[in-house]
């Protein structure tokens, strides 16, 4: 038991040290090392959730031989673990799903420095779900910048790296935010690590000094985390990105990059912030005004688009703003509503794309809906996969959006100013999605007359399954949602 | 023992979906014999169902509190008894319909799969379950709306999604709040929610009523969100249109009985404002789907319009609230879900024999195909209300309800509303008879000759045709069911 | 308030650099120009880092003479924190300059608007 302790940090270092051997393989030797790296940061992660799941406490992991408050740390409960675990499978998945897809999109040449970026971005996302300290949570956000960066542009066509440029604008005056954010929090309270941070500011806030400081300061920390995370407005940047760059990319960073910056949000409200004194300050109400612009505008843009991948990009818009509605509620009720559509929405929606690409390349590579007409009876399954994510995406009972928009109306009901507010957007919300999705699912069903051949699954086995497990994982959160919001409750119970 | 309530729901639901996966058949008869036998043993197993079992089941827990659980009442077994009846005899009709069609195989699936979800709905025992079923029950009877794939019926389709939809959410923002203030979301008589909570929210619970019925009253075809109907029904082939207009639109009123009678609570409504609201709009839909109908020249749009008006026949004896005008509704869901599955099933005999759409093309049709006109006139009769039949029994305890509630204005406008609607749904139902067998002087007799269907088409006609008069002849047993239940739950 | 400004001046230097350099990358179109706006942001927090580390009469944290008392040396971490700074930040100044090439060398301009509209123009 005491050895799974060297986990985290282990899986950390695994995902660094394959990223370096990386750059001196062939694209071949690149990409099993991943898969293992991946598979064995699945297992490593796996056991580490069991630990913590069966003793119900975090543990707190001391990096080198300085301790509190000098070290640096990692610390982990079950939350976190389940994270890991999650953002893995997800990753292995939307790989999984675009691999065919990226051969022919980017150069061979070049292919090992796509899974170097991979992994790359694993570690850095594993070091954001794990880390207790706030500046290598910085320097990870900017690794994690600089790989997601590399995932749009590596087919190098020039929307793509317009894209990332754009991306690259965006997440680093995002970033700049953060960073002068703890820099005044490390002012204020003399610490770095997160427990030792929030003792400082429990006692600030008992005190009642520096009151507006610590307000700007967690307005600094959030609002550059929801730029980064592409919260309404600050997503103009995320249509192109996800859009125009190869499959796997999109799914990987719509379903983990911003999650990442949601996970280390959330991470910094309940550990450094302290989820009361987030309630107390205004910011909370800012966030769900924009949580709730963002789940109306981003289906209002979703429905004007007429390209496949962007629509399904303007619907991440959407998504992001019922994450940050759900903290704006200030219940611990809404977070875990929150961290459960974190879930359901990185399943839906690397599916949805992975399963959009599957239509788009039976439509002789178009995008626009006219084309796409009758392409589900081309490629059965991504017709079946991309029908299951739009379900979900609409709220059909059985799949998972269904329970993050009961939990999230569950949480609402629990706060008597919100309520309306919520309930209405969600309705609303929930019926432009109806409209774009269904609208999509009926195109892709409507028969059209043999322009393009079809492609069976046995062309493309590995796609197949991969979409057969991304239905599968879907229904699974749908069904079996009670044991994962508790899990999530107990988790975040530890958090603090 | 209550673990044979989940084969009737799933037996189907999986057939249809292996069905869909399936390859093509070989022989038409094999994919014929394979659906009519799930047909028969899934109708068996849930009218066995109806009698043999008394408890619940529980299927899964979504999540903690909100546990997939089904369970038969009194409302769950009728309206199960119907829906197995309906769905048979169309289904055979089906197979002789069908035959010239594309894509049978398709459409047998969802046929089957939809009939597990409706079988799922009404042994469904708490509202998770009961919206569960609905909002499958849409999805997967889109695709019957879908199916020649015509331009027509896709935005048909869509509009049929989109309405129901809105509305499901509509009734979804009331499923939160009485999950949130109720004792049990389980089907209870008289309310799941104490009175105390109810007076202390009093506005919410009403608001939260009248979007409950508004959004589930969107699948009966309530005015104001009524607009899909008449484009939905009619583009579907015939039998998917009959069981569309029959029984589909029924699970609208089994929510809205469920909500009303089971959840809320009639104490709670009886004399507020969303009684007011929701009466005129029922009064309001009967009558302008009657003149609608009137007004429509080809038949199945008609028949469609029809069925919007007496859908609130049906709506407006549950809002009354008074035990005689539950009884009359459902008395009257039995009656209308036979009758308009007839009537369908005959227009669409026509139109597969004939090709006639338009009710002016049908003049001297009666010659022709005698025993479709004569079903069809003996089920007109009885929608009309003429006695014995049917119709006539339903709706003189929706009258005489109306009248003993007591209601200042409604207690009459009610009654002369159901007379002046019943006088037009003569005016538009009876030309296909009148025309049908006295075409006038000088009329060619021949055009029609010898187009009297098959036997798979015509025994579900006269079944239908029989189940009108009989209903109509011997009503006593299901009044005394219905008055039982009403007592419970008034 | 004005003494307190007066008091932290350097700290509020600092700040107005930080919204100079802000602004700069948010708004200017020239890619160099965006570029020098995010290092003069960064630059920023470091001078922030920097004077929040400085003791007024401690020298630097080497010990000589074993003189191990706090009170003889200024706090480290925060140089250590702008050295980590630096580094990430010349990684990613020379990210977006590899970028700045690229888009220069395919369509012939520096001005971020105009490159969007001839990638759409080269899309058709």
């Amino acid at each position: 038991m005491e050895i799974i302790k060297n986990f985290p940090c282990l899986s950390i270092l695994l995902c660094m040290f394959a990223a370096i051997i990386s750059s001196a393989l062939k694209g071949r030797g690149a990409r099993w090392l991943n898969s293992f790296v991946i598979a064995a940061v699945s297992v490593l992660s796996f056991a580490v959730l069991y630990l913590t799941i069966t003793t119900k406490e975090s543990y707190v992991y001391v990096m080198g031989h300085f301790p509190a408050p000098f070290g640096n740390e990692i610390r982990f409960g079950s939350l976190e673990a389940g994270m890991a675990l999650f953002f893995c499978v997800i990753m292995m998945l939307s790989l999984n799903g675009g691999r065919k897809k990226l051969l022919l999109e980017i150069n061979p040449a070049k292919e090992n420095l796509y899974y170097i970026m991979v992994d790359l971005l694993l570690s850095s996302l594993l070091a954001l779900v794990y880390t207790n300290d706030l500046f290598t949570a910085y320097v990870f956000v900017e690794i994690n910048t600089i790989s997601a960066c590399g995932l749009i542009m590596i087919t190098e066509r020039g929307h793509t790296i317009e894209a990332a440029t754009r991306y690259m604008i965006m997440s680093l005056l995002g970033s700049g935010l953060f960073l002068i954010g703890i820099c005044l929090l490390y002012d204020l309270t003399g610490h770095l690590l997160m427990s030792n941070i929030k003792a400082g500011i429990d006692a600030i806030v008992a005190n009642g000094t520096y009151h507006t400081p610590l307000l700007v300061t967690i307005a600094l920390i959030v609002v550059g985390l929801a730029i980064k995370s592409a919260l309404f407005p600050f997503h103009a940047w995320l249509p192109n990105a996800y859009g125009y760059s190869t499959v796997s990319s999109a799914a990987i960073l719509s379903s983990l990059v911003s999650k990442g910056y949601i996970f280390l949000l959330i991470k910094i409200i309940y550990r450094v912030i302290g989820f009361d004194t987030f309630r107390d300050s205004k910011i909370i109400n800012v966030l769900f005004v924009f949580g709730l612009a963002g789940m109306i505008m981003g289906s209002l843009s979703a429905i004007r688009e007429n390209d496949i991948r962007r629509m399904i990009s303007f619907s991440s818009v959407a998504q992001i703003g019922y994450i940050y509605m759900g903290f704006g509620l200030g219940t611990a009720v809404g977070m875990v509503a929150s961290v459960f559509h974190m879930l359901s929405h990185a399943a839906t929606k690397s599916l949805l794309f992975v399963s959009g690409s599957g239509l788009t390349d039976v439509s002789g590579g178009h995008k626009e809906f006219l084309e796409l007409t009758g392409s589900a009876y081309r490629n059965i399954c991504a017709g079946l996969a991309f029908t299951v994510g739009s379900l979900s995406m609409v709220g059909i009972p059985v799949f998972s959006g269904f329970v993050s928009k009961l939990l999230f109306s569950q949480a609402a009901i629990l706060n008597e100013h919100k309520v309306l507010p919520t309930l209405i957007a969600l309705a609303i919300s929930t019926i432009l999605n109806t409209i774009y999705f269904m609208k999509t699912v009926i195109r892709i069903y409507t028969p059209a007359h043999g322009k393009y051949a079809s492609a069976s699954w046995k062309e493309n086995p590995a796609y197949a399954v991969t979409l057969l497990l991304f239905i599968i994982l879907n229904v699974v959160l749908g069904m079996c949602s009670q044991p994962i919001t508790d899990w999530i409750a107990q988790g975040l119970s530890v958090f603090a | 023992m209550e673990q044979l309530l989940l084969w009737p729901v799933f037996c189907p639901i999986l057939a249809g979906i292996a069905l869909l996966f399936k390859k093509e058949f070989k022989q038409r008869k094999t994919l014929l014999v394979f659906v009519g036998s799930i047909l028969l043993v899934s109708g068996i197993l849930a009218i066995y169902g109806i009698f043999a079992v008394e408890g619940g089941v529980t299927l899964f827990y979504l999540t903690k509190t909100l546990p997939v659980y089904f369970k038969l009442d009194m409302l769950g077994k009728f309206f199960t008894f119907v829906v197995v009846i309906v769905w048979i005899l169309a289904g055979f009709f089906s197979f002789e319909y069908m035959k010239h069609e594309k894509n049978e195989k398709r459409y047998y699936a969802f046929y089957l799969i939809v009939f597990g979800v409706l079988i799922g709905l009404d042994f469904s025992g708490n509202l998770i379950t009961m919206y569960l079923f609905y909002e499958f029950m849409t999805l997967t009877s889109m695709p019957l709306v879908l199916h020649n794939q015509s331009r027509e019926a896709v935005m048909a389709a869509l509009k049929y999604l989109f309405f129901s939809f809105a509305g499901a959410y509509m009734a979804l923002f009331g499923v939160y709040f009485i999950s949130r203030y109720g004792t049990t979301l389980e089907f209870t008589a008289g309310g799941v929610i104490e009175a105390g909570v109810l007076q202390q929210h009093s506005a919410l619970f009403l608001t939260v009523t009248m979007c409950m019925l508004i959004g589930f009253g969107v699948k009966a075809g309530m005015f104001p969100l009524h607009a899909w109907l008449p484009a939905a029904h009619p583009v579907a082939p015939g039998p998917a249109s009959a069981v569309l207009s029959g029984i589909i639109v029924k699970g609208g009123v089994l929510a809205v009985i469920r909500v009303v009678y089971q959840l809320i609570g009639v104490e709670f409504l009886r004399g507020s404002i969303v009684q007011t609201v929701w009466m005129a709009l029922t009064l309001i839909t009967v009558f302008m789907g009657s003149m609608l109908a009137f007004r429509e020249p080809v038949l199945k749009k008609r028949l469609a319009y029809s069925t919007v008006s007496q859908l609130s026949y049906i709506l407006f004896g549950l809002s009354v609230m008074q035990p005689q005008a539950l009884t009359g509704s459902l008395l009257h869901v039995a009656a209308h879900a036979f009758i308009k599955t007839a009537l369908f099933l005959g227009a669409s005999a026509v139109i597969y024999r004939t090709g006639a759409t338009r009710v002016e093309d049908l003049r001297g049709i009666g010659k022709g195909m005698p025993v479709t006109i004569w079903c069809y006139t003996i089920v007109s009769l009885g929608l009309i209300g003429i006695p014995p039949l049917s119709g006539f029994i339903s709706k003189w305890y929706l009258a005489t309800g109306a009248l003993d509630s007591g209601m200042a204005v409604f207690s009459w406008l009610g009654p002369v509303t159901l007379l002046v609607s019943a006088l037009l749904t003569a005016g538009y139902l009876l030309p296909v008879t009148m025309q049908g067998f006295f075409p006038g002087e000088g009329y060619d007799w021949k055009r029609f000759a010898g187009k009297e269907p098959s036997y798979l088409m015509l025994v579900p006609l006269l079944a239908l045709a029989v189940l009108t008069i009989l209903i109509g002849v011997l009503p006593n047993g299901l009044t005394e069911e219905f008055a039982a239940f009403a007592a419970q739950v008034m | 308030m004005g003494g307190h400004l007066l008091a932290n001046y350097a700290e509020a230097v600092a700040i107005l650099l930080f919204g100079i350099g802000f602004t700069n990358l948010l708004l200017q179109k020239n890619m160099i120009k965006k570029i020098i706006g995010l290092n003069i942001m960064d630059t920023a927090v470091y001078l922030f880092l920097a004077e929040k580390g400085y003791i007024a009469g401690h020298i630097a944290p080497i010990v000589v003479n074993g003189d191990v008392s706090p009170e003889t040396y200024i706090n480290p971490v925060p140089s250590g924190l702008v050295l980590t700074g630096i580094v990430v930040s010349v990684s990613v100044t020379a990210l977006m300059l590899s970028l700045t090439i690229r888009l220069y060398r395919r369509y012939h301009t520096l001005d971020l608007d105009e490159i969007s509209i001839r990638v759409k123009r080269e899309e058709r």
